[in-house]
């Protein structure tokens, strides 16, 4: 027991000198917290290492034993794993629900052909069979064959409507532009150029170029990416050519001359 | 099991194949829809236990030839006993292994019925001849391999031996080839310039086998296989000692549970090396996958990994210092003073090496290679010594604190768009989040487990092992050591597959139900433990039928002819 007492008071000091410090280096409190966790983890692990020896036990004693033992370990898993923020699929399905519209609504139309094509092909087979009963000089069968359903619904994109910029923001944020690309000071800058002023050195017309085409233009001082191919060559595929436009279109807003982006170099 | 149970079982996964591609194939059938867990989360326990009863009968016989061989070698009865006790376990479990495999092809097919019709058709000759043939290779040589064992004995230990090593090259083979289809649903085949769609449709079954993530996935998974296989030995040891009721069981037990520790943790200390292989391959495909990995929706699942790590390395270290309990004379033992220190600063230089030379640059090996060998170079020189204890103890101060910088994230938060400055760290301290930091705390931890293992071998040369001995607590461990792996791999298996986003085949096949968001990590584990709570469940059942019988009965089988009439 004081082996316990002695190694919980050495954790406290040092978790209370861990939290002191971050606090005075500017930690937010979370942080301050998880470094003192930090500390009783230490702590538990060392009086773990100075505990007496286990004696052997078996049969009834050892089963039960081995389910308690089963049981906390599920129990501290389900716990440790729902201790972290969480993030909510909610703030994504509406993302994914926008994104696969297109293909979507292109996927149904498909269905549609295909239902098509399956009640001409039985028309047709109709239209046979009444061919071979009238050879026959059989009841006359019905003249009238509806090859049925109408056209496929036209595919409808995001783009017909509503105001182009807030289209092009809206597809910044659906693509997940931001992980790569800072604008107005938000987002990662590291695999790819600052953006906020690309209005005065691409058109629109240029930077929907770039969207589709990864290798059509080089930033300047990220060679190493562009020959990587960081960008992904993917976008042709996932996006409409007019949620394309639209976010060309409000990227090109962007002429903020005190932001220093990158002189793109055309490549093709 | 009897070969008639066997049968039966491999039957029932027939018929669920057969009855599940029927069933697909039915016109206009609408896709099933599974009570309480949905069709995703249905389809992810059955694939989730497949992929373990299949890790477990593809990494175990990698060592229980190796055993097996050993035994041979060195004359020593107790690693081909090992490799014997594993081998039946295995078997029992190769029925399992058919029977989830056949149930997941039926989830699959009666949930995804066209998905699944459109991957089976992308890779035809492998689903229909290649890995079939495999399959029933690997069966035929798995039983032939267990059922020679007493009669290739002597000479033909030699021809066991090597029908050991061919079942190895089968199963490895097989593992390449399913991950095959599995990896190109990550990284399907691309080329510059052209559609997915249209170059998949030119691309030759070997494009498409042959994608980014398919060797990475491969090494991965063998290197893991064989941690796993380890750690279930030393699950199947510790069952047996607490079981024991004679002194030279558990003291064989007790050398089986430190085998397959020390197994386990031996191929442990290359995964990370494997992952980080992995995910840099599958950054390098697309580079949104590594942010959606580490800073939006799946970062959470990587601090839960880093928790695990931590865990699993803690506890293989505190195996090792129980260990050195039983040896006698251990207290003599002692390491030069360099040791300690260079574990005290190996994160400090390492982050800070790595951050002025990114990997894979070379330069910093010209700093951290003599940092790791000055405990042998400059140890000849310097007399000063510390005991062996004082070194492990530092060495579990430093996994600690090599864990608290693996599992130290940028930011609070769930995703980076959520991130605000009462949650992130000062810039000053970000390096702490970056990968420099992170891949020294990795290597930390190996460092200080390759060190606890140098004292431990010099402990057994300078002493004598007293098998049996050990602190009872050390089989808890070994327990603890199996669930954390199996845990681990579940949730390392479900970001892998959450990484496709929301395409069934990443940015071919878009997933449309509405089940294709990213989990939240308490659902997610949830379910990880669930399956682990199963599938433990059926390996100790397997582990009790197979071993528990045999070894109440083995000695008058093997060992000890009783004389006829004798009482």
């Amino acid at each position: 027991m004081g082996n316990v007492i002695k190694k919980s008071i050495v954790g406290i000091v040092v978790g209370g000198i861990l939290f002191g410090a971050t606090n005075a280096l500017g930690f937010p409190f979370v942080f301050q917290a998880l470094f003192f966790g930090y500390a009783m983890l230490g702590a538990i692990v060392f009086i773990i290492l100075d505990l007496p020896t286990l004696k052997p036990f078996g049969g009834v004693k050892a089963v039960g034993a081995l389910i308690v033992f089963y049981s906390i370990l599920s129990v501290t898993f389900i716990a440790v794993g729902s201790m972290w923020p969480q993030y909510d699929p909610e703030d994504e399905k509406g993302k994914i629900d926008k994104i696969l519209k297109p293909k979507r609504e292109q996927y149904e139309a498909g269905k549609v052909d295909v239902l098509l094509q399956r009640a001409k092909a039985l028309d047709e087979k109709a239209k046979e069979l009444t061919a071979r009963l009238q050879a026959l000089g059989a009841a006359q069968a019905p003249a009238d064959q509806k090859a049925g359903g109408g056209a496929a619904p036209s595919a409808t994109t995001a783009a017909a409507s509503g105001d182009l910029a807030k289209l092009g923001e809206e597809q910044w944020q659906l693509q997940e532009c931001y992980n790569c690309h800072k604008l107005n000071g938000e987002g990662g800058k590291k695999r790819g150029p600052e953006l906020d002023n690309i209005g005065n050195l691409l058109t629109a017309e240029e930077i929907a170029k770039k969207i589709l085409d990864p290798k059509s233009y080089k930033a300047e001082g990220f060679e190493k990416e562009f020959e990587k191919g960081k960008m992904p060559d993917k976008y042709k595929d996932l996006m409409e050519p007019g949620d394309v436009q639209a976010l060309a279109g409000w990227l090109a807003g962007y002429k903020n001359a005190s932001v220093n982006t990158p002189k793109p170099i055309k490549m093709k | 099991m009897k070969i008639w149970q066997r049968c039966l079982l491999a039957m029932f996964a027939i018929v669920a194949v057969l009855g599940g591609v029927a069933y697909a194939q039915a016109p206009g059938a609408p896709p099933v829809e599974f009570p309480y867990t949905g069709n995703r989360t249905a389809v992810w326990i059955v694939a989730q236990l497949h992929i373990l009863f299949a890790g477990f009968i593809l990494g175990a016989p990698i060592f229980v030839v190796i055993s097996e061989w050993l035994g041979y070698r060195k004359q020593d009865p107790r690693y081909d006993r090992l490799a014997k006790e594993v081998t039946k376990v295995t078997v029992i479990l190769y029925s399992m292994t058919a029977l989830t495999g056949g149930l997941f092809i039926f989830v699959l097919l009666a949930t995804y019925p066209q998905f699944t019709t459109w991957l089976i058709n992308h890779f035809f000759l492998i689903f229909a001849v290649i890995y079939p043939l495999l399959f029933i290779g690997e069966t035929i040589i798995l039983y032939m391999y267990f059922y020679t064992w007493d009669a290739w004995k002597g000479e033909k230990k030699g021809r066991h031996i090597a029908l050991g090593v061919l079942l190895n090259l089968i199963g490895t083979i097989t593992l390449f080839v399913i991950d095959g289809p599995t990896s190109f649903m990550n990284t399907p085949v691309r080329a510059e310039g052209v559609s997915p769609a249209e170059f998949l449709a030119s691309a030759s079954l070997w494009d498409k086998v042959f994608n980014y993530s398919w060797m990475p996935l491969n090494l991965h998974r063998l290197v893991g296989n064989v941690t796993f296989g380890g750690f279930i030995a030393g699950l199947i040891a510790a069952y047996m000692f607490m079981g024991a009721k004679k002194d030279e069981e558990r003291a064989y037990y007790d050398w089986m549970g430190f085998v397959g520790n020390m197994i386990g943790v031996g191929a442990l200390l290359f995964l990370p090396f494997m992952g980080y292989l992995l995910s840099y391959e599958l950054c390098d495909y697309d580079a949104s996958i590594c942010p959606y990995m580490m800073a939006d929706q799946l970062s959470m699942f990587f601090e839960m990994q880093g928790a695990m790590v931590g865990l699993i390395f803690l506890a293989s270290n505190y195996y090792i210092w129980l260990s050195m309990k039983r040896i006698e004379g251990v207290e003599r033992v002692r390491m030069t003073v360099i040791a300690p220190m260079v574990m005290v600063l190996l994160p400090i230089v390492m982050t800070k090496v790595l951050t002025d030379y990114p990997v894979p640059d070379a330069t910093s090996l010209a700093f951290l290679l003599p940092l790791l060998l000055a405990p042998v170079i400059l140890g000849r020189f310097i007399p000063l010594t510390v005991s062996s204890s004082t070194v492990i103890k530092v060495g579990f101060l430093m996994v600690v604190v090599g864990n608290a910088i693996w599992m130290t994230p940028h930011g609070f938060v769930p995703t980076g768009a959520k991130l605000v400055a009462e949650l992130e760290l000062p810039s000053d301290w970000n390096f702490l989040a970056l990968m420099p930091a992170k891949n020294s705390a990795a290597f930390t931890l190996i460092f200080v487990t390759v060190v606890n293992y140098v004292i431990y071998n010099r402990a057994v040369s300078q002493g004598t092992i007293v098998w049996g001995k050990i602190d009872f607590a050390s089989q808890f461990v070994l327990v603890f050591l199996a669930f954390s792996a199996i845990w681990t791999m579940g949730l390392m298996g479900a970001v892998r597959s959450l990484l496709r986003k929301y395409f069934h085949t990443y940015n071919l096949l878009p997933d449309f139900t509405a089940e294709s968001f990213t989990p939240t990590l308490s659902y997610s584990a949830w379910w990880i433990t669930g399956i682990t709570v199963i599938f433990y469940a059926v390996v100790s059942f397997a582990i009790l039928v197979t071993l528990r019988p045999t070894d109440s009965k083995g000695h008058a089988h093997e060992g000890s002819p009783v004389p006829a009439g004798a009482k």
